[in-house]
């Protein structure tokens, strides 16, 4: 039943397309892949598929890896290292990704000139670390409401067949956790996509990048951003099938064993 | 008899709530004890204390000779020697019945995979469900889940168990199949800890009964003369309470 929302928004999308017949507004011949120039453009901007589908899956497997660190220390009994865990948490996630993507582009490089280090960070891992530290502050807070919801029941019964608190954190607590944890996860996945839009503005070339690149030589913004928008649509839909995908496996196991 | 528990003068706060005061309990090996009392006297409490769920703020405790604070090594050192049963079972969902009873011996005891499964399948044989053995504790009645439950406590082969109201949760039909479990092992000698309002079988099984309210025991006795002719007021009207039900 749900893909009619999406069959919808194809057919909207077409219909426009083929507004420009009668409109002058539109040139669509910018991208007609029976054109020659057309068809160059079109292969030129599908060609940040793989930027970006390769920047936001490093990102979200160093998202969810750094996400743990953090996350780890708040269960500690020790204020300190749960205030560390509070004030990552508050901290990153105050920040908008723009001036961050900015502040790791081009203020990280002087801090390690500074101390006479020789690493430079390109646009990609620029992008990358940006994506990854922004997303961790919510992976982290993820993963927290994934074991809270974890009954204390649990919790006593392993301290009570004589597991260390890691090991009932291994055995116990986060397999059933994961499971509360993994769609969620996977719905951050789709924040990473879009937002891996930001790494244009320090020149990866990804999707938006190349579609920018289009619209400043050709002069046609409203054709190339809806092909634009049309890509990330794509992307995401692919992704959002593949969540409910995962929720439904997810779902179904825990009707048998819970 | 040698003391297995040793209770001293312990009392306990939850914030400004004194839930134990002043609380004397001493447990021989071999002795059966039922604790019982109205709701929120502080029996979960008092139980809880002995395997360090709860930490009690005054007065001391003594399991098996290890003195209980906040110390690491103490809760190490009695470990899997005190296990309980809970009223809510807690087992864990995502593993097989079976898996649920080797873990602790494996993980916990480094007892071999191999051992630690002929272990299961013996204790799963004593609370009579063998056939559960590869099954998901959801799929398994209320009644079958407590008696998983005991034999996941059992396979860690302790030397005191501990029971908090532990066919409270039942359905009333399951309630003989598990006392009837619990009855079997106190008659093979365990040492148990017994949170119940199951007077009948208090009357079976129980050395001394202890009575509470308010955080304190107000009797502690042996079920002939407790049933007959109890100490306090207070006993007397909870003994009419549950037995009139
Ligand atoms: N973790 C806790 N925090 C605050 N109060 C508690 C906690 N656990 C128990 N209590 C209180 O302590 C009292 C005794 O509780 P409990 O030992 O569970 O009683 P019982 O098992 O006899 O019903 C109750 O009034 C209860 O509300
Ligand atoms: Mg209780």
């Amino acid at each position: 039943m749900k893909s009619f929302k999406y069959i919808f928004v194809f057919f909207f999308l077409a219909s426009l397309a083929s507004c420009s017949s009668s409109s002058g507004n539109w040139g669509w011949y910018v991208i007609d892949p029976t054109t020659k120039s057309g068809l160059a453009n079109i292969k030129f901007l599908i060609g940040g598929f793989g930027a970006t589908i390769l920047l936001s899956i490093i990102a979200a497997f160093m998202s969810i890896i750094l996400g743990l660190i953090v996350a780890l220390p708040g269960f500690s009994n020790n204020f300190f290292l749960r205030s560390l865990n509070r004030i990552y948490v508050e901290f990153i996630r105050a920040i908008p990704l723009l001036p961050m993507l900015f502040w790791v582009f081009y203020g990280l490089p002087v801090i390690f000139q500074s101390l006479g280090l020789k690493i430079e960070i390109d646009a990609f891992w620029g992008a990358v670390i940006t994506l990854a530290i922004s997303d961790s502050a919510f992976t982290a807070e993820i993963y927290r409401a994934g074991i809270q919801s974890i009954s204390r029941g649990q919790r006593e019964a392993a301290q009570t067949i004589g597991l260390s608190q890691f090991q009932a954190m291994r055995y116990i607590i986060f397999p059933q956790a994961l499971r509360r944890i993994l769609p969620p996860l996977a719905n951050q996945f789709i924040y990473i996509v879009k937002m891996s839009a930001f790494a244009s503005v320090i020149g990866m070339q990804e999707l938006t990048r190349r579609a920018n690149e289009i619209v400043v030589t050709e002069y046609r913004p409203l054709e190339i951003y809806t092909l634009l928008i049309l890509e990330y649509l794509i992307l995401v839909l692919l992704i959002s099938f593949a969540v409910r995908w995962l929720e439904k496996k997810l779902g179904s196991n825990e009707s048998n064993s819970n | 008899m040698k003391e297995v528990i040793n209770i001293k003068n312990i009392s306990k706060y939850f914030g400004k709530f004194k839930a134990l005061d002043s609380v004397n309990l001493n447990v021989l090996k071999g002795e059966k004890v039922v604790i019982c009392g109205p709701s929120g006297s502080g029996k979960s409490t008092l139980v809880r204390c002995i395997n360090r769920l709860e930490s009690h703020d005054e007065g001391e405790i003594s399991v098996l000779g290890h003195s209980l604070t906040d110390d690491r090594t103490c809760l190490e050192s009695i470990k899997s020697k005190v296990s309980m049963v809970f009223q809510q079972f807690n087992l864990f969902p995502h593993l097989t019945v079976i898996d649920n009873l080797t873990l602790g011996p494996i993980k916990a005891l480094g007892v071999s995979k191999k051992e630690a499964k002929e272990r299961a399948l013996y204790f799963l044989d004593r609370v009579k469900i063998p056939e559960q053995a590869y099954k998901k504790p959801n799929l398994l009645s209320g009644g079958q889940q407590q008696r998983v439950a005991i034999a996941r406590a059992l396979c860690l082969k302790p030397e005191i168990m501990l029971f908090d109201e532990p066919t409270s949760a039942l359905d009333p039909e399951m309630i003989a199949e598990v006392l009837e479990v619990i009855l079997d092992l106190a008659n093979d000698g365990m040492t148990m800890v017994v949170v119940t309002h199951e007077m009948g079988f208090a009357k079976k099984a129980a050395d001394k009964i202890i009575f509470m309210d308010d955080g304190k025991i107000l009797e502690e006795n042996i079920p002939s003369i407790f049933f007959k002719k109890p100490k306090t007021n207070r006993s007397k009207k909870f003994l009419d309470q549950v037995l009139n039900h």
